[in-house]
């Protein structure tokens, strides 16, 4: 199912990209000014000195093809970083600099790709943590190299639950099983199902009927929802699963039309069923009732595919809405400014995640008297990170990696239009 | 009873969508027994086809009166005449030479044809489903508790009308006859002085077309469409055509139809029954094939000695 969880972490990058048109175009224009910056910054950003002096801190992002229009925006918040980093003054002579390596192999992101780059900086000794990947199928591929290496990895994009959670995560964790190299500083595909049912129960929805596509993402989100529904207080009428390419779900409707929803809920993507169900449910009378789904309702071919019916609809993303979040000004401000483009929807949190292991390794400086700190130093700084405070809020890791500030945003489309209309912070 | 009532209608009106497919479907085999598994692509190229129509008209939303007719009518045309051709070229560029070849090799060359026709739509069009417009005002009326949307009707009926021309076509007219005869003996019918080439490639015209036309109803029907959709339907319309008995022009509308009404029946009646219509279809595909053999109405190949 590797594809598919890497369909997640793309689709959540363009989701969020999609809600407002002008966010994307900006982006593109990053993606054309900035390319240029990016592909040679191996080079070029280390400053003049002795190369004993730098510390470099490794960025795996897609940067070409279709995934730079998110991969730059990406790129930019870690150089904003590092630029801040040094004109604060480094202790010891030393200076940050980023490298900066792209995924992509023919137009889109590859984990083989990513495994070649984060090699590279295992290999180079100067490189002391790292920020990436973008894409969770590139993440499966990287933990064990940098589970093995003891090189501390933050990724601010991946939102499957498996690179973190269970068995699965588990698994990945090949050379240490007891130490965990890879964080991430957004949340999980598994806390929208929670969100979600949070959300429909203040909106004063009393009875779902759901839907699922039966994958690995809609299933477990429409799970998630079901369990957290009833546990809210609601009830749930009816669960059912899609058949694979069914493309007729009036008999569906019909029948959960006849159980007097307030609601649906649907769990999956646009493509495997999202965008037609919608569509459908003005055939089966159900025109002015109110549709839920997680990130993988979250883009234009929704929009267009269910047309007029789109409208009423809500979705759950697993990340802050920058734009709406006071701690994130500052940030915005000095970023428009240092690239005369907006910011893209995981630039805070690439700028976060570098900023976080800057903090680690000046801590492991300090610790040291000044003395190039190991990567296992800076590893341990980073999974010690608490309330570390940033655009996004403040920060900290739980011991499986993840963001202990688990932000959601919850969008609604209203006049064809995804609109930002409430935040939901599952801090436990 | 309303639910029954609205799900017979759902029923009815899926299954109308899948005779529209198993037609042209049937009719193929019926006379060269090739099963063309290209078929269903064929029908989504229709969709796709029909909506480089509308788009290049300008058509984006409902139309009415007189510019309905005509564009609905210069849609459909256009569709059935594109697909029309693209079928006889497959027949003539990948099946003509497979003619006397084993059995298998037309078979596979068909499902080649088919992911062919998938990603060259794929190229065309994006990987993404598409949104058709909804030009035929779709008024809902109500009987009782029974909602049914005109376009349900539509289908119904469009799959009747186009059921009994293809019966008239193929028992009434000399081409028919012609047609009937190569099913029969190609080379007994080449000696009486019939064109096999051209029967055979009127054959692939004429089903191609059908599902040209199917193709610009599920546009309509469903107002989306993308360049997989030719995958289920086709298997579907298959099932449906093997069910009323393959070659059996009316066997396939009744299997259309029975399919229709089983899925909307199992997806009420059976608790998390949508994500069964599948096991459910094809389990009465099953059970019907196991006491008669040549499906529901007989396949339509019995001058064969």
């Amino acid at each position: 199912m590797t594809d598919k969880k890497e369909v997640f972490g793309m689709r959540f990058g363009q989701t969020a990209g999609g809600c407002a048109a002008a966010v994307l175009v900006a982006a593109m224009l990053a993606a054309c000014t900035s390319s240029s910056t990016s592909s040679q910054s191996s080079s070029t950003s280390a400053p003049a000195g002795s190369n004993g002096t730098v510390i470099k801190i490794g960025v795996e992002l897609p940067l070409s093809g279709g995934d730079a229009a998110n991969g730059i925006p990406t790129n930019n918040g870690v150089l904003l970083a590092v630029e801040e980093a040094n004109k604060a003054g480094v202790p010891g002579g030393f200076t940050f600099a980023d490298d900066s390596l792209d995924d992509a192999v023919q137009g889109a992101h590859d984990p083989a790709q990513g495994a070649q780059n984060t090699k590279n900086f295992i290999s180079d000794s100067a490189v002391l943590a790292m920020v990436g990947p973008f894409n969770s199928n590139v993440a499966k591929a990287e933990i064990p190299l940098t589970n093995d290496a003891e090189l501390a990895e933050i990724s601010p994009s991946n939102t499957n639950p498996g690179l973190t959670l269970g068995d699965d995560a588990k698994k990945l964790r090949t050379s240490h099983p007891d130490i965990d190299s890879y964080f991430r500083v957004c949340t999980t595909d598994d806390k929208q199902g929670a969100a979600g049912a949070q959300f429909a129960r203040k909106l004063g929805f009393k009875k779902v009927f759901i839907v699922d596509d039966n994958e690995t993402y809609g299933k477990g989100l429409a799970d998630v929802f079901d369990a957290a529904f009833r546990k809210a207080g609601g009830s749930v009428l009816g669960h059912e699963h899609l058949t694979k390419n069914q493309q007729d779900f009036k008999a569906l409707l019909t029948k959960a039309h006849s159980l007097g929803p307030d609601f649906i809920y649907y769990g999956g993507t646009t493509v495997t069923g999202g965008g037609l169900l919608r569509k459908q449910m003005a055939d089966a009378g159900m025109g002015s009732i109110p549709y839920v789904g997680g990130d993988g309702i979250s883009d234009d071919t929704f929009l267009k595919q269910a047309g007029s019916m789109a409208n009423n609809s809500y979705y759950t993303v697993a990340a802050p809405e920058a734009s709406k979040l006071a701690s994130a000004k500052g940030f915005i401000a000095a970023y428009k400014a240092k690239f005369k483009s907006d910011v893209g929807p995981y630039s805070a949190n690439a700028y976060t995640a570098a900023k976080i292991e800057i903090a680690a390794i000046l801590k492991a400086l300090q610790a040291d008297g000044n003395k190039l700190p190991t990567r296992a130093e800076v590893r341990k700084n980073v999974a010690a990170t608490k309330n570390f405070v940033s655009p996004i809020g403040n920060v900290g890791f739980d011991a499986n990696g993840d963001t202990t500030a688990p932000i959601l945003s919850i969008y609604k489309i209203s006049g064809g239009k995804a609109q930002f209309v409430d935040q939901i912070n599952l801090k436990t | 009873m309303d639910i029954f009532l609205q799900q017979l209608v759902n029923g009815l009106s899926l299954g109308g969508i899948y005779a529209l497919i198993a037609l042209g479907y049937t009719m193929v085999y019926g006379i060269i027994e090739l099963i063309n598994f290209a078929h269903g692509d064929i029908y989504t190229l229709g969709t796709f086809v029909s909506l480089a129509v509308l788009l290049g008209l300008g058509v984006s939303g409902e139309v009415h009166g007189f510019t309905l007719v005509w564009v609905v009518l210069l849609t459909i045309v256009t569709a059935m005449l594109l697909c029309g051709i693209v079928g006889v070229l497959i027949e003539r560029l990948a099946y003509r030479r497979l003619r006397n070849a084993p059995r298998l090799a037309p078979l596979i060359t068909a499902i080649g044809v088919s992911f062919i026709l998938e990603n060259a739509m794929q190229l065309w069009r994006g990987p993404t489903p598409i949104a058709f417009p909804a030009v035929i005002p779709n008024p809902s009326l109500q009987f009782g508790g029974v909602e049914i949307a005109a376009k349900q009707i539509l289908v119904v009926v469009l799959a009747f009308v186009m059921m009994a021309g293809l019966q008239l076509f193929i028992y009434r007219t000399k081409m028919g006859k012609a047609m009937r005869a190569t099913a029969q003996d190609r080379d007994a019918a080449q000696l009486m002085g019939i064109n096999i080439n051209t029967t055979i490639a009127l054959t692939f015209l004429i089903g191609s077309a059908l599902a040209g036309a199917a193709g610009f109803i599920s546009g309509v029907y469903y107002q989306s469409t993308w360049f997989f959709n030719g995958f289920e339907a086709g298997l579907k319309a298959f099932t449906a055509a093997v069910l009323g008995g393959i070659g059996n022009v009316a066997g396939a509308m009744l299997g259309g139809f029975v399919i229709g009404l089983v899925e909307a029946f199992a997806t009420q009646f059976i608790p998390q029954g949508a994500q069964w219509t599948n096991v459910v279809v094809f389990s009465v595909l099953v059970l019907v094939l196991v006491f008669r053999p040549s499906g529901l109405l007989g396949e339509a190949l019995p001058e064969k000695v």
